[in-house]
């Protein structure tokens, strides 16, 4: 199936023809008791005759913020027993999970991003985008580690490095947005969109004991986002 | 961007109202003090702001630790759990429960047989929002 996808993709490049349109949106989401905001920069190619299906990559800006948020344990290896590609269909092993509870996580994350998109027509697009690497900062925080019926208070900051990988194999703080966009005009649109957002912290000591040491906790939160759009060119 | 960002921390802020959600029928739990060995004892003063009052107990019921709150009254709040801490902070601790109420006589079991020594502190803590309503210094 990749294999006729990615033939599908370059015989729109080599054999077709492409468009290119570059595009920057402010997007800002909301879920209870938490936000986002964010700014993107994307470079598409519109494959085909037609023009209607795009491949792209950029850049994102994510500023993630909330209050009182649970954060969980984070490796693969923990949460689902294993680290191949089918961890995404694996149930959670609820006995492996520890919390981290933090009154006021703030995680920035700059990472490159793939977006695959769909044109209705000149006025609406639907479209994927994802966060594939890059890197967080943030602020050090203090949280509550909860460990069954004993807990301790512990120092967090964002894990650093960010990269896509599969489920919960992923590591950092990732953006990703299934999204629709109307274009009131060539150049202006507004942007709706789903937003499933993964933040991660690492604690200072490696927290939890077991059933094997551990310092990263994520916290995965769906919000809806709204935005406008600008192509450049 | 600077107004998006006010208006996003103003709708967050927004949302985090708080729930009192502790029950606050007054309970009357079955433990006799007087079939148990005082460990430790203390009284309870609010913190943060928050009033709570009333007795903190430790016992040895047949070789079970207990602790029992006796005639506790606690302002109502979220999430109000009852601690065994190392210090004021709930920097190290070990949770008994949810408080079963804001008011009347209650019993908590104490698991894993722990050195009370090293936990003199009983706070009524609300998790959700990480923050002290009331403590007891036992002694």
């Amino acid at each position: 199936m990749k294999k006729v996808v990615l033939i599908g993709i370059l015989i729109g490049f080599f054999v077709e023809g492409y468009t290119q349109v570059q595009e920057v949106n402010v997007t800002s989401a909301l879920g209870n008791t938490q936000g986002s905001f964010s700014i993107l920069f994307q470079r598409d190619w519109q494959l085909w005759k037609k023009k209607k299906f795009a491949v792209g990559v950029g850049g994102r800006f994510t500023s993630y913020f909330g209050a009182n948020q649970y954060y969980i344990t984070a490796p693969a290896k923990l949460t689902s027993g294993s680290t191949g590609p089918l961890v995404i269909f694996k149930e959670n092993i609820v006995a492996n999970i520890d919390t981290f509870l933090i009154k006021s996580p703030q995680v920035n994350s700059l990472n490159l991003l793939i977006n695959l998109s769909y044109k209705f027509n000149e006025k609406f697009t639907v479209g994927f985008n994802i966060d594939a690497i890059g890197f967080s900062f943030g602020g050090n925080k203090s949280g509550n580690y909860i460990n069954g019926i004993v807990g301790s208070r512990e120092s967090a900051s964002p894990t650093i490095f960010n990269i896509l990988l599969i489920s919960d194999n992923d590591r950092g703080s990732l953006n990703s947005e299934l999204y629709g966009k109307y274009y009131w005009n060539e150049k202006w649109g507004i942007k709706l969109a789903a937003q499933f957002l993964f933040t991660e912290y690492t604690t200072e000591n490696e927290v939890q004991q077991s059933p094997e040491l551990n310092d990263r906790f994520r916290n995965k939160s769906l919000l809806l986002a709204a935005g406008i759009t600008y192509k450049i060119n | 961007m600077k107004y998006l960002s006010i208006i996003l921390t103003f709708c967050v802020l927004l949302s985090c109202e708080e729930e009192n959600n502790t029950p606050s029928i007054p309970i009357n739990d079955n433990f006799d003090p007087t079939m148990a060995t005082k460990l430790k004892m203390g009284s309870f003063v609010g913190v943060s702001g928050h009033s709570v009052s009333g007795m903190a107990a430790t016992y040895d019921d047949n070789g079970a630790k207990v602790l029992l709150l006796e005639p506790l009254n606690s302002q109502n709040g979220p999430d109000l759990k009852v601690y065994l801490s190392k210090d004021l902070n709930a920097g190290s601790y070990i949770n008994l429960g949810s408080l079963k109420s804001t008011t009347g006589k209650q019993t908590y079991s104490i698991p894993g047989n722990p050195n009370l020594d090293e936990y003199p502190y009983v706070l009524i803590w609300c998790q959700q929002f990480s923050v002290g309503f009331g403590r007891a210094e036992m002694q």
